[in-house]
């Protein structure tokens, strides 16, 4: 079963760029309603991370809300006093809506980073630049290298007697010692790697890129599908505007960002649209075979 | 038509009297399986590197060196790193990329061919080197056998004409290394690749190869097929750790008939021969070295493992090391040979079972006194040991220990530690490893990429110091290693020890996991594991 998050990694990242873009870039309340709920479902069928990161989410989501009346006294319609300062219906509606924003960026961008894992950031970058996309690759191998490397000194020095835990000083004496011994080793090593891509032909001209992902039609098709309802967001949602203050005012429900909304709404359910078509067919597949 | 032709070769680095090679000349044909051997220093690596124009190194050079026919200095870069493969030794720093499939494709990358081409050489390498399993991993995930097989892929990904492997397994153990050899030769006869390869390991290579060139200060000493070379020497050549158990032993006895090479040509052989002294091993006539009453080391129970939710590595493991004996622990890479070391150390901690050094459990040397004058352990990459930029420097403070030593260290002196030959390190870092004046040294493959007869110089030095008192743990997977110098030896497997003996009821109770001798004349002489007892007990032609 093809699932949205194994398209070709250009398409996933333009995805989750637009509605991470789009969710960012308005103060709508509706917009941001639809997105913070689609996002959400989003996570919860893609992360299965359990409760954890929906506990953060609550809180930051209550905390953010609750600032902006405390702080903000505009508005006209007084729902109480604390401390003889005016909590406003207008503020704490503000709030909720901010708060909603942020929160639903927040979601986008987690599933961002879930999707995007190395190889697929590093194809991108090699899209942009052969180069890149080698020393970044590089800089992956080299930090393992380091990290088992260090282990390793540390240990053998600890054996040979020769690094005390005793005080702090001794101890940060003996760090000093396994990072100067770290650094010989990998100047040291790092001749070998030189010759290695020498011996292979590294500098003899134009690189090449060499990549596992393919562009394909399908993909063609969902990046030129969320490119549309993108498109459609932002124009049908140019009209629809809040006035917060001193009362709100608004111009959300004209025939052209209804249009707008529907153009947001597919486009934040997109992932949940084509796992849902994939399962389905699936299914008849299953039950042919 | 000859691939390589050296004609009155030599060469000499900057600011050394010596010449690394002289006068050499040698022809290679299309699709040859060359060794070369010869000690280390002998000039080896340097020919080897000549051999591919991007590695080669400032000096003077004379003599020519044709590449199918054409100076190889002519050769365009591009083709040179295309048709000549290079492979050297470590498996770690060979690799670039951070992926196996990158990895593959860097070469080809390189050489700018198109997306299509790529992936065609790419999956065809992998399905050859059996590395499709495998091939969306990260580099840093496999085991060194792995790594070394895949450098050899990414190289072979352009189809070179000759293939140059610079002792590419002198870091692997035994079955890594056959595994290694078996790739190697399929490719030799499956695609006519040209190989030359320098190495140690002469009883799994020698049977493969066409033709053996011995190197010896810079000159080539043999060159012919090595059944031929073999048939040449005599009893007092000082290359016969160079040739294979079964040609040794066949040299010992007199040299009448043709050559064996391989094991099963030396079972052959032996049972051709009379066999005319007794026992010279018998189990009773030597009693072990160590102490049977006082334990140096006793391990009793102990689990070990990494993770919480992770397998046992070490899954009840037993032991026992009597004071004053030299121990072998041997096992494949992977079986928690490493890791028993560690706890042995006390630098992991066992979650269940005691560890006792010199009858007090480890936890009761406070305050680093388990490293000072109680234990030392010397881990396999002995650069991690050092510290300074000359031998000297690295050495103060052990001068009574470097006079101790049956060697002259002096000319090292003024040397940078990563410039010293994988022997001439070892002992230098064993040096260090004394300085604390440990009762108990654990070594973690001492043997490792050493050649024959650094290797007889380090099993010979080790004697000594337990005749001073000194009590040894070796930690190895080098059979041959440990039958030249251990007391007793132990077979771990799967977290555990499966058999633990004196040295010879181990070889001679062994079937496979023994030394070369000791499969040769198994059934045929009994109590029979090195070569020397071997040659002893052979006589005339039986028939």
């Amino acid at each position: 079963m093809r699932e949205f998050h194994e398209y070709n990694p250009i398409t996933v990242a333009a995805y989750y760029l637009c509605a991470t873009a789009v969710t960012m870039f308005t103060m709508n309340p509706v917009v941001i309603g639809i997105s913070l709920f689609a996002s959400v479902i989003n996570y919860i069928l893609y992360a299965k991370n359990g409760i954890k990161p929906h506990l953060f989410s609550l809180v930051l989501f209550v905390i953010m809300a609750a600032v902006n009346p405390l702080i903000n006294h505009n508005g006209m319609t007084v729902l109480f006093y604390l401390n003889d300062r005016p909590i406003t219906a207008e503020a704490a509606i503000y709030g909720v809506t901010a708060a909603g924003m942020t929160v639903a960026a927040l979601y986008w961008l987690r599933l961002f980073t879930k999707a995007m894992t190395s190889d697929k950031l590093l194809y991108l970058f090699g899209r942009l630049s052969p180069k890149i996309s080698l020393i970044l690759s590089m800089a992956i191998r080299y930090t393992e290298l380091l990290r088992i490397r260090w282990r390793k000194i540390s240990d053998a020095q600890k054996a040979l007697g020769l690094y005390d835990d005793g005080n702090l000083i001794d101890a940060l004496k003996g760090r000093a010692r396994v990072l100067s011994i770290l650094i010989t080793w990998a100047l040291e090593n790092g001749i070998i790697t030189a010759e290695s891509m020498d011996a292979r032909g590294y500098g003899t001209g134009r690189r090449t890129s060499f990549r596992l992902f393919r562009f394909r039609m399908r993909d063609g098709l969902i990046t030129a599908i969320c490119a549309a309802a993108t498109a459609i967001a932002v124009i049908g949602l140019n009209g629809a505007d809040v006035v917060w203050y001193p009362s709100i005012k608004t111009t959300l429900f004209e025939p052209v960002s209804i249009m707008g909304y529907v153009g947001f709404g597919v486009l934040s359910i997109l992932p949940i649209i084509i796992n849902t078509k994939e399962a389905i067919r699936w299914r008849y597949l299953s039950c042919a075979n | 038509m000859a691939v390589f032709e050296l004609c009155e070769l030599s060469f000499s680095y900057p600011n050394s009297a010596k010449k690394a090679l002289e006068k050499v000349n040698i022809t290679v044909d299309q699709g040859e399986f060359i060794a070369l051997a010869g000690p280390t220093g002998s000039g080896k690596s340097t020919l080897l590197r000549l051999l591919k124009p991007e590695l080669m190194q400032n000096g003077d050079q004379s003599g020519t060196i044709l590449f199918c026919g054409n100076p190889i200095g002519d050769l365009p870069p591009r083709e040179s790193a295309a048709r000549i493969g290079y492979v050297a030794q470590s498996p770690e720093e060979q690799i670039v990329t951070d992926k196996v499939w990158h990895e593959l494709a860097f070469t080809l990358e390189n050489l700018g061919k198109k997306q299509q081409e790529i992936a065609r050489r790419v999956a065809e390498t992998a399905a050859f080197f059996g590395i499709a399993p495998w091939y969306r991993k990260h580099t840093s995930q496999l085991s060194g056998g792995q790594k070394q097989l895949l450098n050899l892929a990414a190289v072979m990904v352009s189809e070179p004409e000759a293939l140059i492997l610079d002792e590419p397994t002198a870091q692997l153990d035994p079955i890594e290394a056959a595994r290694f050899f078996d790739t190697l030769y399929k490719l030799n006869r499956e695609t006519g690749v040209t190989v030359i390869i320098s190495e140690h390991r002469a009883e799994e290579l020698l049977p493969l190869c066409d033709r053996m060139i011995l190197l010896d200060h810079g000159t080539v000493v043999y060159d012919d097929a090595p059944r031929a070379i073999a048939q040449r020497m005599d009893k007092s050549s000082p290359y016969l750790p160079y040739l294979t158990a079964a040609s040794r032993v066949f040299i010992h006895s007199g040299g009448a008939g043709e050559c064996p090479l391989s094991v099963r040509e030396g079972r052959k052989f032996f049972k051709s021969r009379e066999i005319v002294s007794g026992n010279p091993h018998s189990p009773s006539a030597t009693a072990p070295p160590g102490k049977e009453d006082c334990a140096a080391l006793e391990m009793k129970d102990v689990f070990f493992r990494y993770h919480k939710d992770g397998a046992d590595v070490l899954n009840g493991l037993n032991m026992t090391v009597n004071e004053g004996e030299i121990f072998a622990v041997l096992g494949a890479n992977g079986c928690g040979k490493s890791t028993a070391a560690a706890i042995m150390t006390g630098v992991l901690k066992p979650y269940s079972g005691k560890v006792k050094l010199f009858g007090k459990a480890l936890k009761e040397y406070k305050n680093g006194s388990l490293y000072r004058e109680n234990l030392s352990c010397l881990p396999q990459d002995v650069e991690s040991v050092f510290l300074h930029a000359t031998v000297r420097e690295e050495l103060r403070g052990c001068e009574e220990i470097v006079n101790s030593l049956p060697f002259d260290l002096a000319p090292l002196y003024d040397r940078h530690p990563y410039d010293l030959s994988g022997g001439e390190r070892q002992l230098v870092a064993l040096c260090k490893a004394l300085k604390s004046n440990p009762r108990l040294l654990i070594l973690d493959e001492p043997s490792k990429g050493l050649d024959p007869n650094a290797k007889e110089r380090l099993s010979e030095l080790l004697r000594k110091l337990q005749s001073s008192g000194l009590t040894i743990i070796l930690i190895s997977h080098d059979i041959e290693f440990a039958a030249s110098c251990a007391d007793r030896c132990a077979l771990f497997f799967d977290g555990g020890i499966a058999a633990c003996e004196s040295t010879s009821d181990f070889m001679c109770g062994n079937r496979c996991y023994t030394t070369a001798a000791s499969r040769m004349t198994r059934g045929i002489l009994r109590n029979v594991y090195t070569v020397d007892a071997a040659a002893a007990m052979i006589g005339g032609d039986r028939s």
